[in-house]
């Protein structure tokens, strides 16, 4: 369940640092957000990801915590990144089609 | 990059000098690295892939109690090693399901040292006949110490490419100045780029990793490497079975008294290690001396939960079953040690640890593939003429298939062999070594006389079609087919049966991509036309 918990954390956290990004809001809304949205977003993400590595210490201590935290952060990163790829392939594709 | 030398002056920048040493440093040992890679990725499923390879060892369909099982093997070698100096049991657990033993077959005799080894059933204690092979553990020793040398040699080659591994890391560090700005950044259909893209997403996401496993990859064999820190400190003999103590359970065997007087109940003292670590935490038995009045029983805690290889163990007279010490602890250097080296082996993850390692493992697998391929994609646009590149690209570029594609084929054939080999064979686990080799060295073979593209295509279907088959094959020769294995609820039969069909279709993706790579070709001659063309209008302007 912590797994699980943690892993959802890390998703959520790297998707939020993705839209804090500019390339990937140019990419995902067409615009750049107004400044203080992104800024949220960031402090949200880093929250995010701090959480998941507070649960997991917490629940497992520090050894097991930190290595459990660096798989479900490398795997939610990769996964984030693949559906933004996919996203914005198919964005791409749409107005050809049309 | 031009813009930095540019800044640069007196000599070419940092970065500029580090890209070239991430790059040559890559490619010099980066087919080794990447055969490492894979088959240290393939070995968190170790125990998996070894009882896979064993279909004859019933399921366990509950883990049985240690302490009765190591009562049942310690009978055993009184019938079938009566007389050995140490046996050494590790019992079955959630991932095993025979206990596994080794003991040493030269009874007290000096300068000899002989180990015979074998697999026990657990219910019974009685060896068991499986199939002569290797099963997972030929990938994972393959993994660090190679084959067809002395072990010595595979050791020091595979310390040197993690060596390599670690200078690649760092320099390809600082290479990437824009490991944050880039961090989500993938260009689609760039060539170069996208390759770039994806070699940098591949390394950046798994860093934590890929430096850990690379550094503590080193530390595994560091008393192999540089002996000389414990050879000036250690002497004696007393502090070097000190030293070893530290590092391992196995204690020496120390003088026979020659007086035989039969083992006390191995059960009790299991029991005792149970009340300790808990019920289903035991790791191995072993017995020195058995049979005789100066016997010791270590029993040793399992791995599971615990980030530390360090040896916890309690030992027992043998005779009486009287506990003499119990070791929780070790020194705090042995102990940094012992955590290094658990962090590398992760045998203490639970199941979802344990797929976490293999998919970050398996990125950077990746990481070394896409940089190997890279090497030859920066470099052929460059080529004067593509049809015949120079001797040094074509032997990357031949390398790169049967280092990648090749070792595919090879692995899921070393599978097949061990599947249809006759059980009947004389030495028949370095057959499927054996076949391992001559499927690779088949597909070097391949690469060299096939036209680059067309091998890479037909050897990434040869693996997809080894991998897809390999399921049907096992449904075929054994009484434990996909279907039976869903039904009894057997995930490990189960899951590597899927995990082909999954590692198939990626094989067939790859290989659809490296087909459908003829169709931009054309396209990246008419850019390349475009600017020659513009390269004449402007000579024409001038």
């Amino acid at each position: 369940m912590s797994h699980l918990l943690a892993f959802t954390l890390s998703l959520t956290g790297f998707a939020a640092l993705a839209c804090a990004m500019n390339r990937q809001q140019r990419d995902l809304f067409g615009r750049a957000l107004p400044p203080n949205t992104t800024r949220v977003l960031r402090l949200a993400g880093t929250a995010a990801l701090l959480g998941a590595l507070g649960l997991l210490v917490v629940r497992y201590g520090w050894g097991f915590g930190l290595v459990t935290f660096s798989g479900h952060t490398s795997i939610a990163a990769g996964i984030v990144m693949s559906v933004l790829i996919g996203y914005v392939r198919t964005q791409a594709q749409k107005p050809r089609h049309r | 990059m031009t813009s930095e030398s540019d800044r640069d002056d007196t000599g070419r920048g940092i970065r500029q000098s580090m890209s070239d040493l991430h790059t040559w440093v890559g490619l010099l040992l980066g087919w080794i690295l990447y055969a490492m890679f894979l088959t240290g990725t393939v070995s968190y499923f170790k125990d998996e892939l070894s009882q896979w390879a064993r279909p004859e060892l019933a399921r366990l369909a509950e883990r049985p109690d240690a302490a009765v099982v190591a009562q049942r093997v310690a009978n055993t070698f009184d019938k079938i090693a009566p007389g050995t100096s140490q046996w050494s049991v590790r019992l079955p657990d959630d991932r095993n399901n025979s206990a596994y033993a080794f003991w040493r077959t030269a009874p007290r005799e000096p300068g000899q040292r002989g180990f015979a080894e074998g697999h026990f059933d657990p219910a019974t204690g009685e060896r068991v006949n499986s199939r002569d092979t290797l099963g997972g553990e030929f990938f994972y020793r393959f993994h660090f110490q190679f084959h067809y040398m002395p072990v010595v040699w595979g050791r020091w080659l595979a310390g040197i490419a993690a060596m390599f591994m670690l200078v690649a890391i760092i320099s390809g560090v600082i290479t990437h100045k824009k490991i944050f700005v880039d961090f989500f950044t993938f260009r689609w259909g760039k060539g170069q780029r996208s390759w770039l893209d994806a070699h940098n997403a591949l390394s950046v996401f798994g860093l934590p990793f890929h430096a850990m496993i690379t550094f503590t990859g080193l530390v595994t064999l560091m008393a192999m490497y540089m002996p000389w820190g414990s050879q000036v400190a250690i002497k004696s003999p007393a502090e070097r079975q000190q030293m070893q103590a530290e590092l391992s359970p196995f204690v020496q065997p120390g003088k026979p008294t020659g007086q035989k007087v039969p083992l006390a109940s191995v059960e009790t003292m299991v029991r005792q290690a149970q009340e300790r670590w808990g019920h289903d935490n035991i790791g191995r038995v072993n017995a020195s001396l058995p049979g005789d009045a100066a016997a010791r029983v270590v029993v040793t805690r399992g791995d599971p939960g615990r980030v530390s290889m360090s040896p916890q163990y309690m030992e027992f007279e043998g005779t009486t079953g009287k506990l003499l010490s119990v070791r929780d602890h070790v020194g705090i250097a042995a102990e940094t040690r012992g955590v290094l080296y658990a962090l590398h082996l992760g045998r203490f993850s639970d199941t979802v640890t344990r797929w976490l390692y293999f998919l970050v493992s398996f990125t950077g697998t990746a990481m070394v593939g896409t940089g190997l391929v890279m090497w030859t994609v920066k470099r052929r646009q460059k080529l004067p003429n593509p049809q015949r590149p120079y001797f040094g690209f074509r032997v990357v570029e031949r390398l790169n298939i049967a280092s990648i594609a090749g070792l595919s084929v090879a692995m899921a054939a070393f599978m097949w062999g061990n599947r249809l080999l006759p059980t009947t064979l004389a030495g028949r686990s370095n057959w499927e070594i054996d076949l391992f080799f001559m499927i690779w060295a088949a597909s070097l073979l391949h690469a060299l006389i096939r036209p680059a593209k067309a091998a890479w295509i037909e050897q990434l279907w040869a693996a997809a079609a080894l991998l897809a088959l390999l399921p049907v094959l096992n449904a075929l020769t054994t009484q434990r087919p996909l279907w039976h294995s869903l039904a009894q609820g057997d995930w490990i039969f189960a899951g590597i049966d899927l995990m082909c069909w999954v590692l198939a279709a990626l094989h067939a993706h790859l290989a659809i991509r490296a087909a459908r790579h003829q169709v931009k070709a054309p396209a990246k001659r008419k850019t390349e036309r475009q600017a020659a063309m513009a390269a004449a209008q402007s000579g024409a302007a001038e």
